[in-house]
């Protein structure tokens, strides 16, 4: 079941952190992270993932109706959900069944690269659709690549405080 | 890989994920659009009614920024009427209004930024109406609902604002290239308009939005384009468009009558 109370929990914070961030808050100045896409990485890895799609779409509209954004949170988190799906299908073993893979047990090593991946996919996608062309997005390289360094920090901060310590 | 995508596209979810994704897209254009609708009014409302509450924290730290800042606008309003030799005649008598508001969420970091404003429908204001800040201008009213008003920020690829040379009548357009929230460029300069590093670019008054003589920002640079006759002026903004607190919304009280003139023709 995607939709345990940690993560409507993780998604309900997530929410409001990520609306305070992209509104609200001058941090760094023109830095804003794009840091809610965290509980969409946890979700269940499943073969069917209508419930997921559903949810990221849901979690992302909510966003945007926050933010004014029309689809653009909702967009990446559909993509997001979509992509890692593939992701685990690629680097799986072929013995191993797609639905038993936890990423809260992967390795320190393959949590960071799958983090990696998916925050620059989103950070670059988000600037694509919203401004509809690759042209702002070049330009941006330099602001998305901090971005996500920002993000990455964030998300194994997250780790190491709350989701590790939980599990010891 | 042949696997993988006929295993990805034998399934539904594989339907799910485009149809999710051209929902999205379909509210992303949607957005960009100026058309007033139930739907966008309710938007507008719910968007205000979170952030007013998300807002409280950062209005209370930013509160000395702008007090100083509404000093010294103050300050340049007391000059300018009591030195009446500076004061130009540049607008008609009681042409302009200003409804007072605060900005309760800003937008910086994407090509088309928005801005939402704790005054609505119930205070007088309607879309198309400018919004200027104590430094400078702010946007363009997109949407407004009962309590609120989204407000197109001058951060924004697709706005061309009209402008001018300050106390000249050269007029150019002011665009925003996606970069830096505080620099901006002014296109089509006459080459004839004696320009120079400092000077300082104001609003025309030609679009009857804002009021003539809102100081924008200071020319950095500037290079004349070729073959066009014309320039291309690199500006800093007055405005710290990141940090943005008190503002007005300008109403102009003649702007019917004079879209209706323009419409007969």
């Amino acid at each position: 079941m995607s939709l345990n109370i940690k993560n409507s929990i993780l998604i309900l914070i997530f929410f409001i952190l990520q609306i305070i961030w992209f509104n609200h808050i001058m941090l760094f100045g023109k830095y804003i992270p794009i840091i809610y896409i965290y509980p969409i990485l946890l979700l269940p890895i499943e073969k069917n993932d209508t419930i997921n799609l559903l949810l990221a779409f849901i979690y992302g509209i909510s966003i945007d109706l926050a933010s004014n954004t029309g689809g653009v949170f909702a967009a990446t988190a559909v993509l997001v959900v979509y992509l890692r799906k593939i992701y685990f299908l690629i680097i799986k073993n072929p013995s191993q069944d797609l639905e038993k893979i936890q990423v809260s047990k992967l390795s320190s090593g393959q949590k960071l690269i799958y983090y990696l991946i998916f925050i620059l996919i989103s950070q670059f996608f988000i600037y694509f659709i919203e401004a509809f062309g690759i042209e702002l997005v070049w330009q941006k390289t330099s602001v998305i690549l901090i971005n996500s360094l920002i993000t990455l920090i964030f998300f194994i901060l997250i780790d190491v405080l709350f989701v590790n310590r939980h599990r010891q | 890989m042949f696997k993988i995508i006929r295993f990805l596209t034998a399934q539904k979810s594989f339907m799910l994920f485009i149809f999710l994704e051209l929902m999205s897209i379909i509210l992303i254009i949607n957005s960009h659009n100026y058309a007033q609708t139930k739907v966008h009014s309710l938007k507008t409302e719910i968007s205000g009614k979170i952030n007013r509450r998300l807002s409280f924290i950062e209005e209370r730290i930013n509160l000395l920024k702008h007090n100083k800042e509404l000093e010294e606008q103050n300050t340049r309003l007391l000059n300018t009427i009591h030195n009446p030799l500076k004061n130009e005649a540049i607008n008609l008598p009681g042409q302009y209004e200003f409804i007072p508001g605060f900005v309760i969420s800003n937008q910086y970091s994407f090509s088309h930024n928005n801005i939402l404003i704790n005054r609505g429908r119930k205070d007088g204001v309607e879309p198309e109406m400018g919004v200027i800040g104590t430094n400078g201008i702010v946007g363009i009213v997109q949407k407004t609902s009962k309590n609120y008003a989204k407000v197109l920020s001058v951060l924004n690829t697709d706005t061309k604002i009209n402008v001018a040379l300050k106390d000249t009548n050269y007029t150019g357009f002011l665009v925003w290239e996606g970069n830096n929230p505080n620099n901006f460029s002014v296109i089509d300069m006459p080459v004839n308009a004696h320009i120079k590093i400092g000077d300082t670019i104001t609003t025309s008054g030609v679009s009857n939005i804002f009021p003539k003589g809102i100081n924008i920002g200071k020319i950095i640079n500037y290079k004349t384009v070729a073959g066009r006759k014309s320039y291309k002026i690199n500006l800093i903004s007055f405005m710290d468009m990141t940090g943005i607190g008190p503002v007005y919304i300008v109403k102009n009280n003649y702007k019917k009558e004079i879209d209706s003139l323009l419409e007969i023709k």
